[in-house]
């Protein structure tokens, strides 16, 4: 058994559950910084980042020098590059936290509809959901849980077009035409993160299946997970 | 800068793939060897048991496993090394090109000379360079074109550079690493089908050893090549196939089995045995 190899590949993946928590915290605190016109709680969000990608390089630190030293074959492979992929996923929903917590900044003074922030209020929920699904799925090895992420998605999608149709419809005026602008990234943003999520459920079917697959394929869009 | 009336065409033919350009699938490659239901005793204690496989040609095949597991015993099966070993018996079929090499009127001296076989220690004569290449070749009455038979086996064992001015000197004189890369020009001197290397470079330093995985590479498209390696990482660069031996105890005795047996890719990533995966992750004992 190689003891310090094994330390090792658990505190990888123990980093990687530290930095998921961070994402879900972030997403929380943009969308109440959306919600909430907050400004104070996105400078926190955005300043917050650097925990998230603290994790993410500590874990890319920490692959190169296993690969470096241990060469991981079999499972410990899948896992080491399963991580990778999983770590880079992270750091880009983080990076859509910021992104929201930056827009939600730039909006002007426009009041809107408590309809309007439902939506997003459930896209947000929808993607925390997802995110911890995918981490869960992930620390328990669980490929059905990963592959209802997919289900999720959709929801998510849906929402996602339901705030743009609501965009169309905010009227004419500069400011509120400039405020629509800022909102379809957000919603994009949380549909982005919605797909991060799916992408971390494929890897962890890799990591038990040891088969690359993409459990939605953009030419083939019927196609679902099995 | 563009217009709107040119248009840039998009080449929608099909388009090789690098995964197509590569080499064959081992599997559909010419079997060399047939093995079936082999088993080696020795005395009463049995060294292996069981093994069913197939070795393709112009492959790397390598046999991995812990100490004890046989895969020595197995490789030496192959040119009938083992009628050498007091007490050892062979049971089941193993066919080399359709043949079995231990059936009645198989000359073992014709076996080994299309199987040659390398050693864990290089076994150079204490003469000179030269005469360890030339020795096969003489006794076999290959005499015509020595010195051309002789400088290309060197050349095919990457030593020739290093030894063409001194082929005269002792083999003797040359380093561990150049005297095993010497004992595989001396191998493949008598143009042998297939070449047994049994750990060659256990003994060697990382630089040597190098030099034996790339020389490996080399010989392959003209030979098949089967190699018994500790080093399993050495397997993953090496091998094409690899053969995973492991030790069944069952009634207080301990016995050699072929546990799994697949493509190197496969048998690293994704083993189909939990037996396998221990030992390849590391987890085994």
């Amino acid at each position: 058994m190689r003891t310090s190899f094994q330390d090792e590949l658990n505190l990888l993946e123990s980093t990687l559950h530290e930095e998921g928590a961070l994402v879900l915290r972030a997403l929380r605190g943009a969308i109440n910084a959306l919600e909430q016109r907050d400004h104070e709680l996105a400078d926190e969000v955005i300043a917050f980042d650097d925990d998230v990608d603290e994790r993410y390089i500590a874990i890319e630190e920490g692959i190169q020098s296993l690969l470096a030293r241990q060469t991981p074959v079999a499972s410990d492979l899948r896992l080491v590059l399963a991580i990778l992929h999983v770590n880079l996923h992270l750091e880009r929903m983080a990076d859509y936290c910021v992104t929201i917590a930056k827009l939600s900044k730039l909006v002007p003074d426009v009041e809107p509809s408590p309809r309007f922030l439902e939506g997003f209020e459930e896209m947000g929920a929808r993607c925390e959901e997802m995110i911890k699904i995918a981490l869960d799925s992930f620390a328990h090895r669980d490929l059905s849980a990963a592959e209802s992420l997919v289900t999720l998605d959709e929801l998510v999608d849906r929402a996602n077009r339901h705030v743009v149709e609501q965009i169309l419809e905010l009227g004419e005026a500069h400011k509120l035409r400039e405020y629509g602008l800022r909102m379809v990234l957000v919603s994009r943003s949380l549909e982005r993160i919605g797909d991060h999520a799916v992408d971390i459920g494929e890897q962890v079917s890799y990591l038990l299946t040891a088969e690359f697959r993409e459990f939605t394929d953009a030419t083939h869009p019927t196609s679902r997970a099995t | 800068m563009m217009t709107d009336d040119v248009t840039i065409p998009i080449d929608v033919g099909p388009v090789e793939t690098a995964q197509e350009r590569r080499t064959p699938a081992p599997e559909q490659r010419e079997v060399v060897f047939d093995v079936q239901d082999l088993g080696v005793t020795y005395g009463s204690a049995t060294a292996i048991s069981g093994v069913n496989l197939a070795i393709y040609g112009n492959v790397i095949t390598a046999f991995i496993g812990p100490s004890g597991c046989g895969k020595s015993t197995f490789i030496r099966c192959l040119n009938r090394m083992n009628d050498l070993v007091a007490g050892a018996r062979v049971q089941g079929a193993l066919l080399y090109h359709g043949q079995n090499i231990y059936g009645d009127g198989v000359d073992p001296v014709e076996v080994r000379r299309r199987i040659g076989m390398v050693f864990q220690r290089p076994n150079p004569f204490p003469k000179s360079i030269y005469d360890n290449v030339a020795w096969g070749p003489r006794v076999l009455g290959m005499k015509k074109g020595l010195d051309e038979r002789v400088e290309k086996a060197l050349t095919r064992a990457a030593l020739w550079d290093e030894v063409k001015d001194r082929l005269k000197k002792s083999a003797l004189s040359l380093s561990g690493g150049q005297q095993q890369r010497l004992c595989i020009a001396r191998a493949i001197a008598i143009e042998p089908d297939v070449v047994l290397l049994d750990e060659p470079a256990s003994a060697l330093d990382p630089i040597a050893t190098a030099a034996i995985e790339e020389l490996m590479h080399d010989l392959k498209d003209q030979y098949t090549i089967v190699i018994v390696t500790h080093n399993m990482q050495q397997a993953a660069r090496v091998a094409d196939m690899t053969a995973f031996f492991s030790l069944q105890v069952g009634d207080g005795k301990r016995t050699g089995v072929l546990v799994e047996y697949d493509k190197t890719d496969k048998l690293f990533t994704n083993p189909a045995d939990k037996r396998t995966e221990d030992y390849v992750t590391g987890r085994f004992g």
